[in-house]
């Protein structure tokens, strides 16, 4: 069902996700170079983009992280590329240095930074509001709230970016990423403008000389990107009346939603800010002159209503500002906002009063879940299996960000803290410091393991593991190196033996990394040998020091899809029994079922591992039929 | 049915509830009403609850809150119970009558709640709630995955979301890739053959 989004001619309609109408708008702006990093609610744009690549004439790459992202785009921008970068929000920390001297020296060929915001923690670790990164950083910030917003809003984007030379920020909420919607398809350019390299170290060497100039030279440019902002189309006016809304983002959705099913569309004059940075003051402060109470209604952080608050204040304007900052009804400061929640908000703002609510069926209480859960042959439920079995409940697991989280789960109860992408080696070096002062009477402190994934590895642990080997730290790192990038989606990342368009040529070897890091103790295993696995493990235990544990082994799905491996055996049960029982127990396979009182394995979920026969010889495998 | 239309659909993740909600907004705008539609992943690995929408007629929003769907489309029993939230006073229920259980009802730690109190539950909370055989009627079209779009056939037939029946066939011809499309076709006609 996949759009052909190259096409060159304008006029199609297509039914497109958010995403992927992201491409198409940057493909209309003239985009030459991709860089990303992939995370959820971002990463179809980036896949889409490296699936078009090969047909595409612009150049595409996975980078390792998002800072080196953002680096390799920044340079790209500055030798005159008309350049996206790409990421999820968190991505955006991790980008940040490079961020906040790109808009000092600027990007003569354009840059367009996604930065996919997740409202909700969808799949993130927390909500943050990357509104404020753009007003720290001084770049403009499109808004989309629908599929052909998305975009026209990335090719306008761009255009800003080559005519202004400033870095521009287009902020999605997952809920516009992963929304499908119809998208009018404008042509794509027939020539690329070139913009040509030339040499500058006064412009783009910041210097303190330097960086002085540019940032006086920032400071202009905002000015006169706001007067743009002033006259953007995506800034309009609509209604009459002497209450105002103002709003942006995907709450534009539910306020137009909102009004007109309540019927309240004629009674507020609205203002919707689809380029919301520079704030255009004076639409607003001529908007806030007509109506006698304004409202202004955006997810997560108060950051309109701070500045139009101030704005009232500067401009000495007769206005009543309502919104979450004094707690108004139904507008926190966390979670996704909904068109029943907004509506709700609009009814006390218009009628001093909620609607009646209509009565609803209520939820049916202790339904059976479906969390979150590692595959049925997963590597990593082995790996955390041996781990459970070598060290017991006694010892603290400093986790990272991948699909091995799920390890958190019991009985595998994998994971103990955690902070970001790429935290677990050197947060686990200084958790050692700490558990080691809490030695009990016979002396011993609970060992230290950090889990890291080959991706998460290569995005920020190598730091990790210098620094520890530098600081000579006590942690049992685990490498749990599954071929791929497989929370997102089964991205290439340098250590991948092969990718959508071919094997990978220069594979980056994991272990020799750590041992070119000064880590003599480094073992590797295929955490399906659970007796080598856990003897290694064993090994590793008794010595101190930084170590080091490569956990080899392709996930499952990618095994299958790209590597074509299929399974030639499936697990059964030959004797029921306590032992069985035990498997089901502490492996929490799930492709194992309960038959009545007896234990099975459903041969379609069995990935043939054949982990479970290790643990006990009541279970076999056979031949697949 | 009323001129715009809510639809929330509602699946385990592998089913293909996205590939369904996919095709079935494509059928819409081939149509030419407007439309959205949204889904939530990431998390969502196999085995876990997958929720889209589909908004016909005019909506800008994907999200569908509770109250608010004027249909509910489950394609496992046990997730349109855990749905019925989402409907609307008098909406419309088209439901797979067969279980998938989660992994906690397969290791004996939880209960799979009875078909009855589901069929009570869904008929007690709408206007009208159908439930037909979904893996069966896939399996009886020719794919486990079929049985989705055997589910689409028999709402459609319904008249209950915006597109009639030859106008899916038409869907499923001009998206499906060409060897899925004559089980699909297969799928939507045992689907609504299954209403009678």
């Amino acid at each position: 069902m996949a759009s052909d989004l190259l096409t060159p001619a304008g006029g199609e309609r297509h039914l497109l996700l958010g995403n992927e109408a992201i491409v198409r708008g940057a493909l209309e702006g003239g985009v030459q170079f991709v860089s990303c990093y992939p995370g959820t609610p971002s990463s179809e744009a980036p896949d889409t983009f490296y699936r078009l690549s090969p047909k595409a004439d612009y150049y595409f790459e996975y980078s390792v992280n998002e800072k080196v992202a953002l680096e390799v785009g920044g340079g790209a921008a500055v030798s005159g590329l008309a350049t996206m970068v790409t990421m999820k929000h968190v991505g955006v920390n991790v980008a940040a240095d490079p961020l906040m001297t790109l808009t000092y020296i600027g990007a003569p060929g354009g840059l367009v930074l996604l930065s996919a915001d997740d409202p909700g923690c969808h799949s993130s670790q927390n909500e943050q509001d990357n509104r404020y990164y753009a007003r720290l950083a001084g770049m403009p910030v499109f808004e989309p709230s629908t599929a052909q917003e998305a975009k026209d809003m990335a090719r306008d984007a761009f255009k800003l970016s080559r005519e202004s030379e400033q870095p521009v920020m287009l902020r999605t909420t997952t809920r516009v990423n992963h929304l499908r919607g119809p998208v009018d398809f404008g042509p794509l350019p027939e020539q690329k403008d070139v913009v040509t390299y030339s040499k500058n170290p006064r412009r783009f060497v910041p210097v303190p000389v330097v960086a002085r100039m540019r940032r006086l030279e920032l400071l202009k440019k905002l000015e006169e990107l706001r007067e743009i902002a002033e006259n953007s189309p995506w800034n309009k006016v609509s209604g009459s009346g002497k209450l105002g809304i103002i709003t942006s983002g995907i709450t534009r959705a539910y306020v137009n939603d909102a009004l007109d099913f309540l019927g309240l569309r004629d009674q507020v004059m609205l203002l919707e800010l689809g380029m919301s940075y520079p704030l255009p003051e004076k639409t607003i402060s001529e908007f806030l002159g007509k109506v006698s109470r304004v409202m202004i209604l955006e997810e997560l952080e108060p950051v309109l209503e701070t500045e139009i608050r101030a704005l009232v204040q500067r401009l000495a304007l007769n206005v009543e500002v309502a919104g979450k900052m004094e707690g108004f009804p139904h507008l926190p400061r966390n979670d996704e906002y909904s068109t029943v929640q907004v509506g709700k908000a609009l009814q006390v703002f218009v009628q001093g009063q909620e609607g009646h609510a209509p009565e609803l069926c209520a939820a049916e209480p202790d339904l059976p879940m479906r969390p979150p859960n590692l595959c049925a042959g997963c590597s990593h439920r082995a790996l955390y299996y041996s781990v459970r079995q070598v060290f017991g409940p006694d010892v603290a697991q400093s986790s990272d960000i991948g699909c091995y989280t799920l390890g958190i789960l019991p009985p595998l109860a994998a994971a103990d803290f955690l902070l970001c992408m790429g935290s677990s080696i050197s947060a686990g070096s200084g958790a050692a410091k700490g558990i080691a002062a809490n030695k009990d009477s016979q002396g011993h402190g609970l060992p230290v393991l950090a889990f890291i994934g080959d991706s998460t590895f290569f995005h920020s642990g190598i730091t990790g593991i210098v620094n520890a080997v530098f600081n000579r730290h006590d942690i049992l790192v685990v490498v749990l190196d599954n071929g791929t990038t497989a929370m997102t989606g089964h991205q290439p990342h340098p250590g991948v033996l092969t990718t959508m368009q071919g094997d990978n040529p220069a594979q980056v070897d994991i272990e020799a990394i750590v041992k070119g890091c000064g880590v003599d103790q480094v073992r590797t295993v295929s955490p399906f040998n659970l007796n080598k696995t856990q003897a290694a493990l064993e090994e590793l235990k008794e010595m101190s020091g930084v170590r080091v544990l490569i956990a080899r082994e392709p996930c499952v799905l990618f095994a299958r899809r790209a590597l074509r491996k299929t399974p030639k055996v499936t697990a059964y049960v030959a004797e029921q029994g306590p032992e069985v029982e035990a498997c089901l127990e502490k492996l929490a396979c799930p492709a194992f079922y309960r038959d009545g009182s007896d234990v099975a394995v459903d041969a379609e979920q069995c990935t043939g591992c054949m982990v479970c026969s290790q643990i006990t010889n009541n279970i076999k495998a056979r031949k697949r039929s | 049915m009323s001129e715009r239309t809510r639809i929330f659909l509602t699946g385990v993740g592998g089913q293909g509830t996205l590939t369904a909600t996919n095709l079935l907004a494509l059928a819409v705008l081939d149509k030419g009403l407007p439309v959205t539609s949204g889904e939530i992943h990431g998390m969502a690995q196999r085995g876990g609850v997958v929720e889209s929408t589909i908004l016909i007629g005019g909506w800008q929003s994907p999200r569908i809150s509770h109250g608010e769907a004027d249909v509910l489309l489950g394609f496992e029993p046990l997730e349109t119970l855990r749905a019925l939230p989402y409907l609307k006073p008098g909406g419309t229920i088209v439901s797979s009558s067969e279980a998938v259980p989660p992994v906690a009802v397969s290791l004996g730690q939880a209960e799979y709640p009875p078909f009855e109190h589901i069929k009570e539950k869904a008929e007690a909370c709408s206007g009208a709630a159908t439930f037909v055989p979904c893996r069966t009627l896939g399996l009886e079209a020719g794919a486990l995955q079929s049985g989705n779009i055997a589910l689409l056939g028999a709402a459609c037939s319904l008249g209950l979301v915006a597109v009639d029946v030859d106008e899916l066939k038409a869907a499923v011809a001009k998206h499906l890739r060409p060897k899925l499309v004559d089980t699909n076709v297969r799928a939507i006609d045992i689907g609504v053959a299954a209403l009678s």
